[in-house]
């Protein structure tokens, strides 16, 4: 064991020195991983202490599983953990194949001057803050000014509320996410296309497959090991929902909808200074997260023989 | 009526022109090779046939059709690439299958017909591997499954065995023209490789520039090049050409090898009749009309070999006659060495040819 241990070092102490300039090169990312990933996990401890900013982390007395069980107790928590797998999951299943289809309709645009203008036009909105979108999205909705109620108002409806009434906010919230991002997102599947080899299609041509037959039986499979890989980091990020946005849009009366559980540990932690509770319910969130990417991988590599690690 | 007629056929890229203006016109069943450098515009032309580039000028016809115009799944064509363009995700039967099913043909008939082709293949015990688990041999063998499923009037090959290494390449030669036989389509085969050509070929089509330079069967164009192209290009090692000026001794043309010594070699009479007095010629003398044990009597000329290559059962002699390189193919004699102390060379003029320096074209009346 001792002389594995030591063989195993010298080999590293080889590859170090015959490598060091591509170890400098890594260096940097290792570094941002130790000090902003790897070093804040040892605040995780307070998720199982009574946590008191003047006695500080380590004089902290502990207190075991005793935050977890408040958190399962609290109605606010397990609504917002069921809220952020709802919109997630939607989001999922409305939100994720849009990249896909954007990709496959450019892929078949044929002027290249048109194929330009589509595209840049559909990756400008992930330039903008989130801030100023949410900004747009309110006023776009406005009961008042906004475009869609004077539409509504046109055609003799009345104007609808939009923003403080719950069963509308997923509706917003992932339309709007779709709008701002699906463009951006379908340049992983435009790259995918673009490795498709030519012959592939001129072979089918020649066969006699049609436009639609190619992007169904060619295009598509041969993209999907990529289509894979994003469901899985999404599948990993179910239980994550941007909160700069939510906070940006909801508001008390949509809470019931749309309070998750980073807005959650939000309220408990900064704005309520539970800071322990707070930490419980991310380090939750986390082990869920984990959890779902694991199995995710998993079954893709069993199914597909395609997986992240 | 020909199975496929190529008429003035001209591509251009913006600007540049390709393709110059060819005319070709293949039989049914004829299996016709297009062969030449790099560049030459072969490929380009047997895409314009599968319909995959467009046609800036002339036609292309099929089976008495003017295809200009018609989409390539309608042309009835089937076509093997180079790189075999087998679909990653589809084993090999759904492969060979692939052509059947966008045509919506009926299950059993798919079925029936992969089954065939994969019996002529000798693909049957590889219907149901991905063809990233199969040799290069093995998937340039599915993409012609999935060619000759289709039963097509016209099977085109854009150099379908560049990939394979030298060994399976001439085992492939063969299988193609096994099949070739067998299915008794016409075949257009673009390859820049001139042995695969000669032996492929019913005709062969020398392509160079976008022009076409010869057109006949493997024997003809080995043995009557129209001009120095052809002369270069075909054979292995090619013809070696010679700077020379005829002079008319007696009413007897001889052409004067260019440099000090004035060593000359008779013209033979089917070249010397449209000789003139003084004119600039290139002798070509293939490799093998050069003799290493010629009678005293025979014509012969003094030259230095620089290096011997031995090829087992025969050697290649690199050497110069005054400054103008050639290369000489002899039978390998007891010792080798001695091939390097030759200082004379026989050449049997018989087999000579000789072209016209300026336009690059054979003095003989071609039939």
């Amino acid at each position: 064991m001792d002389n594995r241990i030591r063989e195993y070092l010298r080999t590293l102490g080889e590859d170090l020195r015959r490598d060091w300039q591509l170890y400098l090169l890594l260096a940097p990312m290792v570094l941002w991983f130790a000090v902003f990933l790897y070093k804040p996990m040892d605040g995780l401890q307070i998720a199982f202490k009574d946590f008191s900013i003047f006695r500080g982390v380590a004089a902290s007395p502990w207190v075991g599983f005793a935050h977890f069980q408040e958190l399962f107790n609290n109605g606010l928590f397990i609504r917002a953990f069921f809220n952020t797998i709802i919109i997630s999951s939607i989001g999922l299943i409305f939100a994720f194949p849009v990249p896909i289809i954007l990709a496959l309709m450019f892929n078949e645009v044929q002027s290249a001057v048109a194929r330009r203008w589509a595209q840049t036009v559909v990756y400008l909105p992930h330039f903008i803050s989130v801030v100023i979108v949410a900004g747009i999205v309110i006023n776009f909705l406005s009961p008042s000014t906004g475009v869609i109620n004077i539409l509504l108002k046109w055609v003799g409806l009345e104007p609808i509320y939009f923003l403080t009434q719950p069963e509308w906010f997923r509706t917003i919230f992932i339309g709007s996410s779709v709008w701002k991002e699906a463009g951006f997102e379908s340049i992983v599947y435009l790259a995918a296309i673009a490795g498709v080899s030519p012959t592939l299609y001129e072979s089918a041509r020649v066969d006699g497959a049609s436009r639609f037959q190619m992007m169904w039986r060619i295009t598509l499979p041969c993209i999907l090991p990529t289509i894979i890989i994003m469901l899985i980091i999404r599948i990993g990020n179910l239980v994550e929902v941007g909160f700069e946005y939510i906070i940006l849009l909801y508001q008390p009366s949509t809470y019931e909808t749309a309070d998750v559980v980073s807005t959650f540990i939000y309220r408990t932690g900064l704005q309520g200074t539970q800071y322990d509770l707070a930490t419980a319910a991310g380090l939750f969130n986390a082990v869920i997260a984990f959890v779902l990417v694991y199995s995710a991988n998993r079954i893709s590599r069993k199914l597909s023989s395609t997986s992240l690690w | 009526m020909s199975a496929v007629e190529i008429n003035d056929v001209v591509k251009r890229y913006g600007a540049l022109e390709v393709v110059h203006g060819i005319n070709l016109s293949i039989q049914p069943k004829e299996f016709v090779v297009l062969v030449g450098p790099s560049g030459c515009g072969k490929s380009t032309t047997l895409r314009m046939v599968a319909g995959l580039e467009d046609i800036s000028g002339g036609t292309v016809s099929i089976g008495g059709r003017t295809v200009n115009k018609v989409a390539p799944k309608d042309r009835d064509v089937a076509m093997v690439f180079q790189n075999y363009a087998l679909y990653p995700h589809l084993d090999v039967a759904e492969n060979i299958a692939f052509g059947l099913r966008v045509r919506r043909e009926k299950k059993d008939v798919v079925n029936k017909a992969v089954a065939e082709a994969a019996h002529i293949l000798g693909l049957t015990d590889y219907l149901k591997r991905k063809p990233a688990d199969l040799s290069g041999g093995q998937r340039q063998r599915v993409a012609m499954g999935r060619a000759i499923v289709r039963k097509p009037k016209v099977f085109l090959f854009d150099e379908p065995l560049s990939n394979l290494d030298a060994k399976l390449r001439t085992h492939m030669r063969a299988e193609i023209k096994l099949l070739h036989r067998r299915m008794e389509a016409t075949s257009i085969y673009v390859t820049h490789d001139q042995v695969e050509a000669m032996t492929l070929a019913d005709r062969i089509v020398i392509m160079n520039n976008g022009h076409i330079e010869q057109v006949g069967s493997p024997m003809d164009v080995f043995l009557e090049p129209a001009n120095t192209f052809v002369a270069s290009f075909i054979g292995s090692p090619p013809m070696n050409l010679i700077d020379a000026t005829v002079s008319m001794v007696d009413g007897k043309a001889r052409g004067v090898i260019a440099g000090a010594a004035g060593q000359s070699l008779a013209i033979p009479e089917a070249f010397a009749r449209n000789a003139t007095d003084g004119q600039a010629v290139k002798l070509g003398i293939r490799p093998e009309a050069m003799l290493v044990n010629a009678d005293a009597s025979a014509e012969a000329v003094d030259c230095v070999i620089d290096l011997v290559e031995p090829l087992g059962a025969e050697a290649l002699l690199h050497g110069r006659i005054d400054d103008h390189t050639f290369i000489a193919k002899a039978e390998t004699l007891s010792a080798i060495h001695d091939l390097a102390d030759i200082r004379r060379l026989g050449i049997d003029t018989s087999r000579m040819h000789v072209f016209d320096a300026e336009t690059g074209r054979t003095l003989k009346t071609l039939a």
